[in-house]
């Protein structure tokens, strides 16, 4: 056999071994056994990950500054205002202020009250470039499990990121709703109720319209999950607000888009809720 | 190659997959961050020839798939056919006698790779795939760059013992350079 064609029965056979193992990942039982490998893989790489994770933090934060320089800059502007607003209005009066904080607290409450929560840190992002994952301190030790959905507050608002993907014994991957995999059965604030689905990094999610739907959308209108779709979601979890509106061609339906309340990027803890679909 | 060879591989993919997780996986630049395992299958190619090339990007891609969570397998497919790629172009350049600059090699071929990867996870059904591609395709260019010739440097020590430049890619002791 010459030098060629043992080249290309090497590549054919390594092909036809990539696409097989590909194909097992489909079948249930070789599934199964995969996602223990994978779930094995990540128990024992974590600890070394955590520990160099922990210097490299600042520096992955130094460039993520640096290339955000101008948002962050309009950012700082904004929050600048922002806090000589709330002074002078904590400035006026004690009471107003007790107010405010009652209301910021009943706001920020009912979407967890009566959900048992488990706090994590976020320790990795995504190690692909093609999916929208993060992976977080928690595993099956602490009670977390596939399906679970992730929730986090990102100052002024919170709510839901995302559902975890997989659990080994001492981390979880949660698959984020940004991901072109994730599915969320949503409600939207004016009773209607939608699919959102993600699409990538830094993009809107955007809603597809169930059949038949002849209601009205509005910018601003808050999303929800709604707790249909078999109850993957509890119901009630914020997700967003409509951020745009349009009607796609003949005008039958609509493009909705709608911008997350938390921010995706910038996560450090989040909790996850003990809510397993129901069987 | 020798086990001594396999070996000194095995732990350069293991401390490229740690590097990769641990310290590039944070330097998220529009979505996307570099990746080295990419970089080893390709200077795998380069210096051990198509079919090693091949070899190596199946065994990385098959531990590079444990730790995300699109189909297993789809890494090991799209190193297989960048490592055999890469070692073929290099070998017809060096039978020609074009001296094919490896460190662009490595940075055109990780750049291919990333477009081969989003390609095929498209094919086989994976959303979102191909919109998010030209970023991670930049990205992984420019982290290319900056890897590729401290990665060819190591993968040569692995697979030849030595990490002196030469122009063609190294021919095992006792057999052909193409495995």
């Amino acid at each position: 056999m010459n030098r060629r064609t043992s080249q290309r029965l090497t590549l054919v056979m390594l092909v036809l071994a990539s696409l097989t193992v590909l194909t097992l990942d489909y079948h249930g039982e070789a599934k199964r056994a995969i996602n223990h490998l994978r779930t094995a893989s990540i128990d024992v790489l974590s600890p070394v990950q955590r520990g160099i994770s922990a210097f490299v933090h600042p520096v992955g934060d130094v460039f993520a500054g640096a290339l955000h320089y101008g948002s962050l800059e309009t950012q700082n502007e904004k929050l600048r205002d922002e806090i000589g607003a709330t002074r002078r209005e904590l400035a006026q009066s004690i009471n107003e202020r007790s107010a405010a904080d009652q209301v910021l607290g009943l706001a920020s409450l009912p979407f967890v009250s009566g959900i048992p929560s488990i706090p994590a840190e976020v320790i990795a992002d995504a190690s692909s470039n093609f999916e929208y994952t993060m992976e977080i301190d928690r595993g099956t030790s602490d009670g977390v499990g596939p399906g679970m959905p992730v929730i986090a507050d990102s100052g002024s608002s919170g709510g839901l990121i995302g559902v975890v993907n997989s659990a080994s014994s001492h981390d979880a991957i949660v698959l984020l709703i940004t991901d072109a995999r994730a599915r969320v059965d949503v409600e939207l604030s004016s009773g209607s109720t939608w699919v959102a689905s993600g699409e990538g990094h830094g993009e809107p999610l955007s809603l597809s319209e169930p059949s038949g739907s002849s209601s009205e959308v509005h910018t601003g209108n808050s999303v929800y999950t709604s707790g249909l779709g078999g109850g993957t979601y509890p119901a009630g979890i914020p997700i967003g607000a409509v951020s745009a509106v349009r009607s796609s061609a003949g005008g039958f339906s609509q493009d909705v888009l709608v911008r997350p309340f938390v921010n995706l990027d910038d996560l450090q803890y989040v909790s996850v809720l003990e809510w397993l679909q129901p069987a | 190659m020798t086990a001594t060879n396999w070996a000194r591989l095995a732990i350069v993919v293991c401390v490229g997959l740690i590097i990769q997780v641990a310290i590039l996986d944070e330097i998220v630049i529009f979505g996307a961050h570099p990746d080295i395992m990419i970089l080893i299958v390709a200077a795998a190619g380069i210096v051990a020839g198509p079919s090693r090339g091949a070899i190596v990007g199946f065994v990385a891609g098959l531990i590079a798939d444990l730790f995300v969570v699109t189909p297993y397998g789809l890494g090991a497919l799209c190193f297989v056919v960048v490592g055999f790629a890469v070692g073929l172009v290099r070998s017809i350049s060096s039978e020609q006698e074009i001296d094919a600059p490896k460190t662009t090699l490595c940075i055109v071929a990780a750049a291919i790779g990333t477009l081969l990867y989003a390609l095929l996870g498209s094919l086989i059904g994976q959303t979102g795939m191909f919109k998010a591609a030209p970023a991670a395709i930049i990205v992984v260019a420019l982290g290319a760059c900056v890897l590729s010739y401290p990665v060819l440097r190591v993968v040569k020590w692995a697979l030849t013992g030595s990490v002196r430049s030469r122009s063609t890619y190294a021919v095992p002791r006792g057999g052909s350079a193409a495995g």
